[in-house]
């Protein structure tokens, strides 16, 4: 499991967490019922205080995302709920809220925006689904 | 155990006419990493050696492990590790010397567990001092401090002089060598994002104060950054903890404290404003270096401004 953790940000770590491993859970890199790094091994790995995974972890138990299995570790919950694609959504929405903010203040037009926003779609890979397909197949 | 593993009450501390310290006051519960932070010269090591019983404090009272520094130094020592700020150990000894140099003044020295250390920290036992990096320099600091299983670790800025992958990895060792065995740290730093990830909670110091303590999620909650007219500034200045104010003629950039409940009243009286969060080093900056006077503020705006 990849993770970045950017120091000096506005957004606190552990915030910064949550919303990463919530990422590789939608986009399918983290998969229903797979194990993940134990507390202790992933505050090494990114050098993050074990409180600090835990509470992550516990919150995204909380949320329906994972689930702890007594003595066996954490998992990805077999069927994480739908609502945490709210979740995700609202964030979402929140950011490009911002966006067309600041795309006002540079005095762009709705549909020069949109077009900027298509442009960024599509220079997206969508290797994250495909290397999914992959592992499946092989 | 519900005792603190440090207690320091209004203490304070001179040097002929300099006042060091002006009434600190902090506490450290058992268990936490705890990050001591503050700028250059603000009274961090002077602190710290009141907390070895290294210097005697002119007022206020300290327990560290539940003993009194001044009165029991020794059998503080004993209890405690300790990394001083560039210390400096024999250059001509090797690693492995060292090691044995240090052991009889601890009775509870564990010379096996050294040895692991030394291995984990892969420093080169046969290797003598003076040759050794930096990094390994702090790592070799480590082992001293810890291979006598002290309950309480005080590193004084450790990660001083370290490149940012030395750093990574103090902040592992830390994590996996210290938090991993539920002892207690008390670590100064002047780089609070370096602290964010690893620290529970931090203490703020500044001209000799305790300007705030808390742990770093509640700090982030608590101080932001709002934006606003000037002329709705004015109305509810009197209901704000401000921080740090500035101004760009027209709107007022304002960081302040018990953001939340501040905010929420914003919303409710229908004031016009946009909230910013701020990262750990803007936080630090608005306690350190915060101008709560208006004129003061443009006063150095326009100094800055100003060609030299």
């Amino acid at each position: 499991m990849f993770l970045r953790i950017e120091k000096g940000s506005a957004v606190p770590i552990s915030r910064q967490i949550a919303d990463q491993i919530a990422t590789l859970c939608a986009s399918g890199l983290l998969r229903p019922g797979e194990r993940l790094p134990s507390v202790r091994e992933l505050a090494r790995e990114l050098a993050v205080n074990q409180n600090t995974i835990l509470r992550v972890y516990e919150r995204l138990v909380g949320e329906g995302l994972l689930e702890m299995r007594h003595g066996q570790g954490t998992f990805v919950a077999a069927r994480a709920k739908r609502g945490q694609l709210a979740v995700h959504r609202e964030r979402l929405v929140d950011e490009l809220r911002q966006i067309a903010r600041q795309a006002v203040g540079l005095g762009l037009t709705s549909d020069e925006l949109h077009e900027l926003l298509a442009e960024a779609h599509d220079g997206v890979e969508q290797p994250l689904s495909a290397t999914s397909n992959e592992e499946h197949t092989s | 155990m519900n005792e603190p593993a440090i207690d320091l009450q209004a203490v304070y501390k001179s040097f002929r006419r300099t006042e060091v310290l002006r009434g600190v006051t902090l506490r450290v519960e058992r268990g936490k990493t705890f990050a001591f932070i503050g700028r250059n010269a603000s009274g961090k090591t002077t602190t710290i050696r009141m907390l070895l019983g290294l210097l005697k404090r002119d007022d206020g009272s300290i327990r560290v492990l539940g003993l009194d520094p001044a009165r029991e130094p020794l059998e503080l020592r004993r209890r405690v590790g300790y990394l001083a700020e560039d210390q400096t150990m024999y250059g001509w000894m090797q690693v492995g010397e060292i090691l044995r140099f240090v052991a009889p003044f601890y009775s509870t020295w564990d010379h096996d567990l050294a040895l692991k250390y030394v291995r984990d920290f892969e420093l080169p036992i046969a290797t003598k001092i003076k040759h050794l990096s930096k990094g390994q320099n702090v790592r070799l600091g480590l082992v001293l401090a810890l291979a006598h299983r002290p309950e309480l670790v005080i590193l004084d800025d450790p990660a001083l002089g370290l490149d940012p992958i030395m750093r990574k990895q103090f902040n592992r060792d830390l994590i996996t060598h210290l938090q991993g065995e539920g002892r207690t740290v008390f670590y100064s730093s002047h780089l609070l994002y370096e602290v964010e990830p690893v620290a529970d909670e931090v203490a703020i110091l500044d001209e000799g104060r305790i300007v705030r303590q808390a742990d770093t999620e509640s700090l982030r909650r608590d101080v932001k950054q709002v934006i606003l007219s000037r002329e709705a500034f004015d109305a509810v200045r009197g209901q704000l903890c401000v921080l740090d104010e500035r101004s760009d003629g027209e709107r007022m950039v304002v960081a302040i404290e018990r953001a939340e409940s501040a905010i929420e009243r914003l919303g409710r009286e229908g004031v016009e404003h946009r909230v910013v969060n701020l990262n750990l080093d803007e936080i630090f900056e608005a306690y350190v270096v915060g101008r709560r006077d208006g004129e003061m503020a443009e006063a150095k705006t326009q100094a800055e401004l100003q060609p030299s």
